[in-house]
């Protein structure tokens, strides 16, 4: 082992400024390299809200992900660019929501055979939601946040150039009140999310 | 004591004692707390154990946000009890004083009596158990004495009979209530409003839809918030009450997330919105008749808001987990 250790001389010894190639860039560098969008807001919102973007996409596997740069209630610009997409699984279910699906589960497993015993299963469809992306390194204030409810719909669109109208048929009776899910991101690239509801909502009993 | 009964009349006082809002009536900390969703804290103790403190009794110490909401509905106000002490003791006239005296004398006697009458049957019992019969000649002596007055003790102890030496010692009482002797204190003197933290918009707001609130130290924020008495339920919120435009950091909103989520609670945060449109229920607050005539110096002013409420808003924050 000592001799191996001789022969092969130390990494730093072994490299030449020449040989050092710029390291590929990193997907979330490129991403926001490549966005040719056109810039409506602070560059710096606009590649946060890419970084979120990608995160939810790739680490999260939510779908249909736009970038709102525009208030699909009033048509003026938003606060900041925010997301919609659609989640994998149900993100929020009111509590009175589930207690009715609770009850739904139970009445499907009675009708059930007596032989098949199946597990009480809550059927719940995935709902597009609305995302705020934040640095943890922001100052927030109420007149902010109550700023970026104002000038977005309960439900968000689909796409940014359709008008909400549309899709007024597909709205859950549960969503009454505005929630849109808070993406933190600090320096080191975590994000966590928090849901933000507008209003006394009360929660969830897990 | 029932619990519904309602104290004599409303508005009630709250005493004001070295910078608290105190409540010293059982059937008031009930009303207040049945009636008005106001809780408060029980901080009554033993003054020579107050080590004992698992099970407070009265006083119940109002936070100031709660004597606020009681003051600016009408429900209750304000007696600085120092100075009614103070004046009520001084401005008594002699005959009450007396009056006073000697029935807090009368008491004490009773109370001596009672402690006699007690001992003797105690010893009786004793006596009998042991198969001898107290003779009746001690206790005609013992009733006799008892129910003269402690000079004539000395003398009526017989020399045959070895009787036992007791006297009638007066109990002094400690007066335990203020009124009466004083009458209650009239709205007329009531002190203005409590002086409140700038969380009590939110207070008053989330009061208002008929939450309990209770201090939030426990969870690191204003208030734990309950949809009905502590008693009977779990809090649903930890609010932190904020100004408009004051500035947060979004590590406290993590943080209030994610611990209240850890607790089936969701965190609360809210604020007077300041040029907010004004709904119905602040319009409520807004039509409460004034009760006090200090804060009311003209008939103009009753028809005007008397609490300027700015409409607040609040948002519910709980953790996605994702």
């Amino acid at each position: 082992m000592q001799h191996d250790h001789q022969t092969q001389p130390p990494p730093t010894m072994a490299r030449t400024e020449t040989d050092i190639a710029p390291p590929p860039s990193a997907p979330i560098q490129s991403l926001i390299a490549q966005d040719t969008s056109t810039k409506t807001h602070d560059p710096t919102l606009h590649s946060l809200a890419l970084q979120i973007q990608h995160n939810l996409q790739y680490q999260h596997n939510w779908t249909s992900l736009h970038i709102h740069t525009h208030s699909p209630l009033t048509g003026s610009l938003l606060p900041r660019p925010l997301l919609s997409g659609l989640p994998p699984n149900r993100l929020y279910i009111h509590p009175d929501e589930q207690i009715e699906l609770l009850k739904d589960a139970d009445r499907a497993r009675k009708a059930q055979k007596e032989g098949e015993t199946g597990a009480l299963e809550v059927k719940a469809e995935p709902e597009r939601e609305w995302i705020l992306p934040a640095r943890l390194s922001e100052k927030w204030t109420l007149r902010r946040l109550a700023e970026v409810f104002d000038g977005i719909s309960e439900v968000p669109p689909e796409k940014e150039d359709v008008d909400s109208e549309g899709k007024k048929g597909k709205v859950s009776r549960w969503r009454e009140t505005k929630r849109v899910v808070l993406a933190t991101v600090d320096t080191d690239s975590t994000v966590v999310y928090y849901i933000v509801q507008d209003g006394v909502v009360k929660p969830r009993q897990n | 004591m029932a619990p519904d009964t309602p104290p004599d009349q409303e508005p009630f006082p709250i005493s004001y004692v070295a910078g608290r809002y105190l409540l010293f009536d059982p059937p008031t900390v009930a009303y207040a707390r049945r009636r008005h969703n106001v809780i408060g804290v029980l901080i009554g103790t033993i003054p020579n154990l107050s080590q004992q403190n698992v099970f407070l009794g009265i006083p119940l110490e109002l936070q100031p946000e709660e004597a606020r909401v009681l003051v600016e509905q009408g429900h209750a106000y304000i007696v600085d009890d120092a100075a009614v002490h103070r004046d009520g003791f001084l401005e008594m006239s002699r005959e009450d004083r007396l009056a006073y005296l000697r029935d807090m004398d009368e008491k004490g006697a009773e109370i001596s009596r009672e402690v006699v009458r007690r001992a003797k049957e105690k010893s009786e019992q004793a006596l009998r158990e042991k198969g001898l019969r107290p003779s009746k000649k001690i206790n005609e002596t013992t009733s006799t004495n008892a129910d003269s007055s402690l000079f004539d003790a000395d003398e009526q102890t017989g020399p045959v009979v070895k009787a036992p030496e007791k006297r009638l010692e007066p109990t002094y009482i400690t007066p335990t209530t203020s009124y009466p002797p004083l009458s209650r204190p009239q709205p007329s003197h009531a002190l203005g409003f409590p002086e409140v933290p700038k969380s009590f918009p939110l207070f008053r707001y989330l009061h208002g839809k008929g939450y309990f609130m209770m201090p939030g130290l426990r969870f690191g924020c204003h208030y734990s918030v309950y949809p009905g008495d502590p008693l009977r339920f779990h809090s649903h919120f930890l609010a932190t009450g904020l100004g408009w435009d004051e500035e947060f950091d979004l590590l406290d909103i993590v943080g209030g997330g994610r611990l209240g989520t850890g607790v089936k609670k969701a965190y609360l945060i809210g604020g007077e919105e300041k040029g907010g449109k004004k709904k119905a229920e602040d319009i409520l607050t807004l039509s409460m008749p004034s009760w006090n005539p200090a804060l009311r110096p003209n008939k103009e002013d009753e028809k005007k808001p008397r609490v300027d409420v700015e409409p607040v808003r609040a948002f519910s924050i709980e953790w996605a987990g994702l």
